[in-house]
């Protein structure tokens, strides 16, 4: 619960920021598509890409390069296993064709840095941390056994910017990233993702 | 505080879209087939030594158990085919069918049990009521009690499904006068109780037990 109060101290603290660097500059919204890829003990459960992913955030450039804000994301994983026995000790075996469907819903503070200011192609970097809210449910058969949880996570990302303008934020975004996603003892839930999206400046 | 309302009001849309996008996600239920659908649980006890029983018997009909009662024995077509191909499926590991009265090694009641009260079904709530579905005078052991050593079901499972359980009668004396569950077979799902489905269901469960035979 602390941990939870202390997460959404620092949502504030950045939404304040945000609001305050707002007056010299325009809010910029980020929306695109996204497909990741599990990634360590992740495919343990799922090795298909999730290939229903979005993203989008709020940005408030605190200067040319750096930019502050909140993003979210949604990825759908699902994976479907042909039947198989799992012994399960102790004399118990079961026989069933196992679903896996998993989705992930990363809320986090990120940070943006635009490595050139200039130019037809600019590159960046970016990291962000926040909450993970997970829901994994995993069905034998048609039985299912739903868990969900809410979880840290951090990312790192690079990727670049196409602007569309000389006279605006408007771009082009297209990037990679990496998410690590701790689920439970043992068990993460990381990720590699591409994403590609358009960012523009509210006025 | 305009700009604050704003992205307030922007972080709203955000989740009320994110919420949208994620009913999208799929349906892995839509995905499943009837047989896909069906699981097949077995539990055996680990001590038993299912090489030095040498005859078994098998109850005439099965025994329809709705919301933790018995309703009394039926046998239809479905209920024919899965006391048949037990019966093969024992006598393919090696253990002789005989008559009740020829005092069996090993006793095999079928159940169909269903629950629609209390939604939850388990093996440990299934075998709470076993001495009141099967009356161990049937087998010709009045006055004993029935027993399952181990702690079974891994799973909470709901709704109905086909119960075989198999009873050590050759050891229920020195048992203290117990009535012990040596194997337990379990399929549930979409059309479990269809009569297509039943030999098939019957061999799964003892495809998943190769401990299950005998030397005869």
């Amino acid at each position: 619960m602390r941990s939870l109060f202390k997460y959404f101290a620092a949502v504030s603290l950045v939404l304040v920021m945000c609001v305050q660097a707002k007056a010299q500059n325009p809010v910029e919204l980020n929306i695109g598509y996204e497909m990741n890829i599990p990634s360590g003990s992740f495919r343990n459960y799922i090795t298909n890409p999730a290939y229903k992913g979005f993203t989008a955030g709020l940005a408030v450039p605190l200067n040319d390069q750096l930019s502050l804000g909140l993003s979210v994301a949604y990825n759908d994983y699902y994976q479907k296993y042909p039947r198989a026995v799992y012994d399960e000790g102790k004399g118990s075996a079961i026989s069933a064709v196992i679903s896996n469907s998993i989705q992930q819903v990363p809320i986090m503070i990120t940070a943006n840095y635009t490595l050139l200011k200039k130019g037809f192609i600019r590159p960046y970097i970016g990291a962000g941390g926040g909450l993970n809210v997970i829901s994994f449910d995993q069905y034998l058969g048609e039985y299912d056994n739903p868990q969900s949880r809410a979880k840290v996570t951090a990312e790192g990302e690079a990727g670049f910017y196409i602007p569309l303008s000389s006279y605006s934020a408007t771009a082009i975004k297209i990037g990679a990233n990496y998410q690590y996603a701790p689920y439970a003892k043992g068990i993460n839930l990381d990720n590699w993702g591409i994403h590609a999206g358009i960012r523009f400046a509210l006025r | 505080m305009k700009p604050f309302k704003k992205i307030t009001g922007l972080a709203v849309l955000g989740l009320l879209i994110l919420t949208v996008v994620s009913s999208c996600k799929k349906d892995p239920l839509s995905n499943l087939s009837n047989d896909d659908s069906r699981i097949y649980i077995t539990n055996y006890d680990t001590a038993a030594s299912f090489e030095t029983y040498q005859t078994f018997s098998i109850e005439d009909s099965v025994n329809i158990i709705l919301n933790d009662q018995s309703l009394g024995n039926q046998l239809n077509a479905y209920d024919s085919t899965v006391i048949s191909q037990v019966s093969q499926m024992m006598k393919s590991r090696g253990y002789t069918l005989v008559p009740k009265t020829a005092k069996p090694d090993l006793a095999i009641n079928v159940s169909r049990v269903t629950n629609t009260s209390t939604g939850i079904i388990s093996y440990p709530d299934y075998w709470d009521g076993y001495g009141g579905f099967y009356d161990p005078y049937y087998w010709g052991y009045p006055g004993y009690d029935y027993y399952a050593p181990y702690i079974v079901g891994a799973y909470t499972i709901r709704d109905g499904g086909l119960e075989i359980d198999i009873l050590d009668l050759k050891n229920a004396a020195s048992l203290g006068n117990k009535i012990q569950a040596v194997w337990s077979g379990l399929a549930r799902g979409e059309d479990v109780f269809n009569s297509a489905n039943a030999s098939a269901e019957v061999s799964t469960l003892f495809s998943q037990s190769p401990y299950l035979k005998s030397t005869n």
